[in-house]
């Protein structure tokens, strides 16, 4: 049985629909994200999914009971909700707003017995919140008091938690922690974690699957990586974006590169851009925005040049990883060459094992492309070759390459010469 | 900042309270002008009981005083306690139900609606009865119900029902209600007199008949609104979460505003339009005990009634043999305090 069944539900404030037709499974014990842009329904969907808002169409199932069939007090046995805004203006003690989450249990006229007090004082630990219980809620930090709301939530012994945007108002020390714990909750206790947030970084990191919410309707769901993929970025933020794994947690990492352009340019040239090391990224991004058509070579697999050339699905020549450019290698990037208009290479330092690249932009030149030169380099250690790459670089200076500073004096000489 | 209470000794505060406003019935109706001692005060009183007056002797008291303090003093200082205590306890639940703390009987236009509701119950000397209520206090529950219907739904915007549009619409609706009452009282000008008197509010010379009139619906739905005190308190930590919670909130909105209303109307049916009271005392008592309405509904109920006793003495007193009414001076309390409150609550407006 899932925890929670959406079977296309649609829902609007006014006339307009917010939700239009949504529908997904939610297992027993998942860790979901719902991302998505402003206005994309998220918060909107969180509240049908606790009967806040009752969908105009559609149903919703917690494990297995029509929402709305169940009483307030029995949702409340079984979902908790973590509202965005935590504020309370009212000094109640920590305990107090606690306690609240055991309304659920308790008729009108019963009165909070041991029991409760001993799932109070466990919902306190369990949040590390123990030491402010005699506290009033409106003198302990933001974070603090997000620990108490969830503790609040676990008092009412639910199966399901949902949170929206739990980490929007915190430093990134505490939203990492917010996460670290409902992640711990969501291991050892198995609740079923639901929670609404803008960071997809975060979300790729801690969540088992991730719900990709775009103007009322479900873009995309499924493990991180099946969701936040380019395309799926792209069309719902309007964004473009770089999407590698972040090196220390393994996670997908995206970085925005730039908002997408309304009218994309498109230039009729090719450049072919010989990088290596991460000493591309500028150039490749720049060019690629200017809308130029763009070749990357030679590059070894699993170099950073060569992650972000992939995932802006840009033609590459590749060599094994660690390995010199071998002569099969360098006729492919000798086409690609001839196949370009402009060449263009990065201040990377040389040694045996890519020498061959200046080779090939020396070759360009020969045959009268136009050869551009980004020199950046932070100081006079780049030549690991004896010599043989200055002096072919100070060849191909006087047979006409043009030297540049920067990215911006890249892009301004090429847009003289074209 | 306040000290924290603990929940244990809720009611041993509320004992102490009630002790306290025993002896302000005794002190209250000795003060004025017939000379009457409290010990003499509560020895009038015992004899009227049963079983305790074989052990009473009041013969060395003058029969006029006797007259004074049971048939005069004593239902006014009661009647004083009821009036007191309901709109405090009414401006209580309304300060919590909408999170707001300019919620007043007053302010949210309830008064207003009551005082019209009675106004034409006066003018057309209309004579129906409904549950042993008198024909003013039917009409003053009506017109109150409209008005803060009213009040509540123009200031609405959406779900919330944010403080700048609630006290605009309650003033609004008072303004034009109060209109519709001065016009009628000029048409019907023999009637005049009687109607400016009860909007000034006054607890004089009611004696026993319209206290018992009010006594146990007052009580009634005074003991009822406790019930509230637990879905009250989750309300105040927000709606959405208390919804979540399982807290009817809609439902709980709409019974607040009914026995609030109706405990209002009440009072105001009988000692007209009294200001203020229901929106200091809960003030008080919320800084001195905190925000819980288990403890602030009825320490405001037992404080409100003391406050009221403690404002009417000084109202007959003040001035004797000239009576000041009552309305007169809660304002003159209330009306610094409601500007201290504008002032210092300026930031959460």
């Amino acid at each position: 049985m899932y925890a929670l069944k959406v079977n296309d539900i649609e829902f609007g404030y006014d006339r307009e629909l917010v939700l239009k037709g949504i529908s997904f499974n939610i297992e027993k014990g998942k860790f979901i994200s719902i991302i998505g842009p402003n206005g994309s329904g998220k918060s909107t969907l969180l509240k049908t999914l606790n009967n806040l808002y009752k969908p105009t169409k559609g149903n919703i199932f917690i494990e297995g009971n029509e929402i709305s069939s169940l009483k307030g007090k029995d949702l409340a046995k079984r979902i908790a909700l973590v509202p965005q805004n935590t504020n309370i203006d009212y000094d109640f003690t920590v305990e107090d707003i606690v306690l609240m989450g055991r309304h659920p249990y308790k008729g009108r006229f019963q009165k909070e017995n041991q029991n409760d007090y001993s799932i109070i004082d466990e919902s306190l630990k369990m949040t590390n919140t123990l030491h402010l219980k005699d506290r009033p809620i409106t003198e302990i930090s933001g974070g603090e008091r997000q620990r108490v709301i969830i503790a609040k939530a676990l008092a009412q012994r639910p199966t399901i938690i949902l949170l929206d945007e739990p980490t929007s108002h915190l430093d990134i020390n505490h939203q990492i922690d917010i996460l670290n714990l409902l992640k711990n909750l969501n291991k050892e206790k198995g609740t079923t974690i639901i929670l609404v947030i803008h960071d997809i970084n975060l979300a790729a990191r801690y969540s088992d699957e991730i719900i990709l919410l775009n103007d009322g309707v479900v873009l995309g769901i499924g493990k991180p990586e099946e969701v936040i993929t380019t395309t799926n970025v792209e069309t719902a933020y309007n964004l473009n974006v770089v999407i590698d794994r972040n090196k220390y947690t393994n996670s997908l990492y995206l970085t925005p590169v730039e908002i997408k352009k309304r009218i994309p340019k498109k230039q009729t040239e090719t450049v072919h851009i010989i990088c290596g090391g991460g000493t591309g990224a500028e150039v490749i991004n720049r060019l690629y925005d200017e809308g130029f058509n763009l070749t990357l070579g030679v590059l070894n697999v699993g170099d950073s040049d060569w992650q972000h050339g992939k995932s802006l699905m840009i033609p590459m020549v590749e060599e094994a990883p660690f390995t010199g450019i071998s002569e099969k290698t360098y006729n492919k990037n000798s086409e690609k060459v001839k196949a370009a208009d402009i060449i263009v290479i990065s201040s990377i330092p040389f040694s045996r094992g890519n020498l061959k690249n200046l080779i090939s932009g020396y070759e360009g030149l020969k045959s009268g492309k136009k050869v551009f030169f980004i020199w950046d380099y932070p100081d006079e250690n780049f030549d690991y070759t004896d010599g043989k790459a200055t002096k072919l670089i100070n060849e191909m200076k006087q047979t006409g390459m043009k030297v540049v500073k920067s990215v911006e004096d890249l892009v301004r000489s090429i847009k003289e010469c074209t | 900042m306040r000290k924290k209470i603990n929940k244990n000794r809720y009611g041993f505060i509320l004992f102490l309270l009630s002790m306290l406003l025993i002896l302000s019935v005794g002190v209250f109706s000795t003060i004025g002008t017939a000379n009457i001692s409290v010990i003499d005060t509560f020895k009038i009183v015992g004899s009227k009981i049963p079983i305790i007056k074989n052990y009473i002797d009041i013969s060395y008291i003058e029969k006029s005083y006797e007259t004074i303090i049971w048939s005069i003093r004593l239902p006014r200082v009661f009647l004083g306690i009821l009036v007191g205590a309901s709109l405090s306890m009414a401006g209580a639940a309304f300060q919590g139900m909408f999170k707001n703390p300019m919620a007043d009987p007053y302010v949210i236009g309830i008064s207003s609606g009551a005082a019209l509701g009675a106004t034409i119950a006066i003018i057309i000397k209309a004579d129906v009865s409904f549950l042993n209520m008198s024909t003013i206090s039917l009409f003053a529950f009506i017109g109150a119900l409209v008005s803060v219907m009213a009040v509540y739904n123009i200031a609405r915007i959406k779900n919330r029902v944010p403080i700048t549009t609630l006290l605009l619409s309650g003033i609004a609706v008072g303004q034009f209600l109060t209109a519709i009452m001065s016009f009628l009282m000029v048409i019907y000008n023999k009637d005049m007199t009687k109607i400016i008197y009860w909007t000034l509010g006054s607890l004089s010379g009611k004696g026993w008949e319209p206290l018992l009139k009010i006594f146990l619906p007052t009580i009634i739905s005074m003991i009822l609104i406790n019930f509230f005190s637990r879905d009250l308190n989750i309300m105040l930590t927000g709606e959405e979460s208390a919804q979540s919670l399982g807290v009817e909130v809609e439902k709980t909105k709409v019974y607040i505003l009914l026995l609030g209303t109706f405990m209002t109307s009440m009072a105001v049916s009988v000692s007209g339009i009294i200001g203020f009271v229901g929106l200091i005392i809960p003030h008080i008592v919320r800084l001195i005990l905190g925000p819980d309405h288990r403890i602030l509904l009825p320490a405001s109920a037992l404080i409100g009634g003391i406050f009221m006793i403690f404002t009417d003495t000084i109202a007959r007193t003040i001035i004797s043999p000239v009576e000041i009414p009552v309305g007169i001076i809660t304002a003159i309390f209330g009306g610094p305090f409601f500007i201290y409150l504008l002032r210092t609550k300026k930031k959460s407006i």
